[in-house]
């Protein structure tokens, strides 16, 4: 059983002012007990308590910096919860900030390889699917090609290709479905629908409503890292519209 | 700690096909490369050979010369170790940012990288040994085995502090060239041990770069097993290292994610 389950989560980022501290910096500030680069703390997510069972399909809605996109790296294990349990059974794939991590020295052949092995495949396993992936992404004789020159489009279909190659039991999406040109938008929609098909448990972060609601059947609406709002989608959807076109006045 | 390098072992596909790329990048695919990356070393050994020989008139030259490559290739593999493993959860922050593989990969995929280039310098080094003084007793490069592990353990701790350290100071990178620097001369690598005048000998008899040179020197040049106390000090510095690494880790291992 593939299930989710959030415990009073909250998960509090500590920034500095001025970027990055040197150790001469630290051994200065240690000695003259002056700081000149506060450490700021930003409370990305505060008291979220989520369960989500086997199959179902949440979509998370809210304005940016809701805390959206990091309840889903939380969820993946990438961030820690900085108080509260997190716990995930099943295994994890997670689609979001595809378009980075490419090895630009690489070909595209090579740059598939890496992925895939991150992803839990096997050089057996792998020779199956690697034509598939490079149908897919139809980059063809580009695949040959170090990454370094492809284009921002390129780089995004062939992560995405490589990314729904996978059959994954939780399935973490993250704004990944305006990807590519209107052709490939297309066939990406059919891959996604796939992919939610198959997959046992879905969490989805996208600003697409309508997408959303064709996707998801459960909708969480986060405001100030906070769950403001969880139901039916239709629900969630029509309140969070209902709220960004009639802003109540102490919003500001 | 058995689970965590069991999830090492099981994303081994990972960063083997990583260090395979980064090997070809630097040998860029041809033979003729690989000996381009050994120039280093050799340039260098070749120019104290020529110095020594021609102003300070040191008579042989042969064995001084492997002395200088086999110390040279060890030292290049522990600053390797420590200034590439800087940059060893840059290098792989992008795949850190997707996935939440074990941390200790990265560092690994440095280290990896250095121990296959080290092993090629360390043909090289018995090449020239055998050209200078034939055949000897080729047993007592069983012993490399074990020297070797050690090193490689060495080095993937100093790469994984190496990396933690770089992330929460920047200029550790910096710092650290300099310190190299100082301890470059405060290392017998150009010079033997022996000519030190006394007063200087604790620099020699403290240093803890010496022990872990030794292991490789040794059995290459004297056809003898370590020392004893080379052998202990090499495997208890590695494994003090080891354990602060490991605690580093798990200290800060999880909100590594927030500093990059």
């Amino acid at each position: 059983m593939a299930h989710i389950d959030l415990d009073h989560v909250d998960l509090t980022f500590h920034v500095r002012k001025c970027g990055r501290v040197s150790l001469k910096e630290f051994l200065v500030r240690q000695m003259f007990r002056r700081s000149a680069n506060p450490i700021m703390e930003v409370r990305a997510l505060r008291d979220v308590t989520l369960h989500v069972g086997e199959g179902e399909r949440v979509g998370i809605i809210g304005h940016n910096g809701a805390g959206k996109s990091t309840i889903l790296k939380l969820l993946a294990g990438i961030y820690p919860p900085t108080e509260g349990t997190r716990v995930v059974e099943g295994q994890i794939s997670s689609l979001f900030e595809i378009a980075l991590g490419f090895e630009h020295d690489a070909s595209g052949w090579e740059n598939i390889g890496f992925r895939g092995y991150l992803q839990g495949e096997t050089p057996s396993t792998i020779k199956d699917k690697i034509q598939g992936i490079a149908d897919f992404s139809e980059l063809g004789e580009f695949l040959n090609m170090p990454v370094r020159y492809y284009s921002a489009g390129m780089l995004v279909r062939l992560a995405f290709s490589i990314a729904t190659a996978i059959e994954p039991e939780i399935l973490l999406v993250d704004e990944v479905l305006s990807v590519g040109d209107m052709a490939f938008q297309h066939k990406a929609h059919e891959r996604m629908r796939e992919m939610m098909a198959k997959a046992r448990l879905i969490v989805m972060v996208s600003h697409d409503l309508t997408s959303l609601a064709q996707f998801c059947t459960r909708g969480i609406w986060m405001d100030h890292g906070t769950v403001r709002m969880d139901g039916a989608m239709e629900k969630v959807t029509a309140a969070y519209t209902a709220s960004v076109s009639h802003p109540p006045s102490q919003a500001a | 700690m058995t689970a965590y390098f069991r999830a090492v072992w099981q994303c081994r596909y990972f960063w083997l096909s990583l260090v395979k790329m980064d090997l070809r990048t630097r040998y860029r695919r041809s033979v003729l490369g690989i000996g381009w990356s050994l120039l280093n070393p050799i340039a260098m050994t070749v120019i104290f050979c020529t110095v020594f020989s021609q102003v300070f008139g040191q008579a042989d030259i042969g064995s001084y010369g492997a002395y200088l490559l086999a110390g040279l290739s060890c030292w290049q593999f522990l600053t390797g170790v420590c200034l590439q493993g800087c940059q060893c959860f840059y290098r792989g922050e992008s795949y850190i940012r997707q996935h939440p593989a074990p941390l200790a990969i990265y560092p690994l995929r440095i280290v990896l990288g250095c121990m296959i280039h080290f092993l090629l310098a360390l043909v090289v080094v018995l090449v020239l040994v055998w050209g200078v003084r034939g055949l000897g007793n080729l047993r007592s490069l069983w012993m490399l085995v074990p020297s070797l592990t050690v090193l490689f353990a060495f080095g993937w701790s100093l790469a994984l502090l190496a990396g933690f350290a770089t992330v929460h100071f920047h200029d550790t990178p910096h710092l650290m060239e300099i310190l190299f620097q100082i301890l470059f001369y405060a290392t017998p690598v150009m010079y033997v041990a022996d000519i030190l005048p006394e007063r200087l000998a604790p620099v020699v008899r403290f240093n803890p770069v010496l022990p872990f040179l030794d292991l490789i020197r040794v059995p290459i040049l004297e056809n003898r097993v370590p020392s004893l106390q080379t052998t202990g000090s090499a495997v208890l510095i590695t494994c003090g290292v080891a354990v602060t690494a490991g605690f580093v880790l798990k200290r800060l291992g999880k909100r590594l994610i927030f500093h990059l």
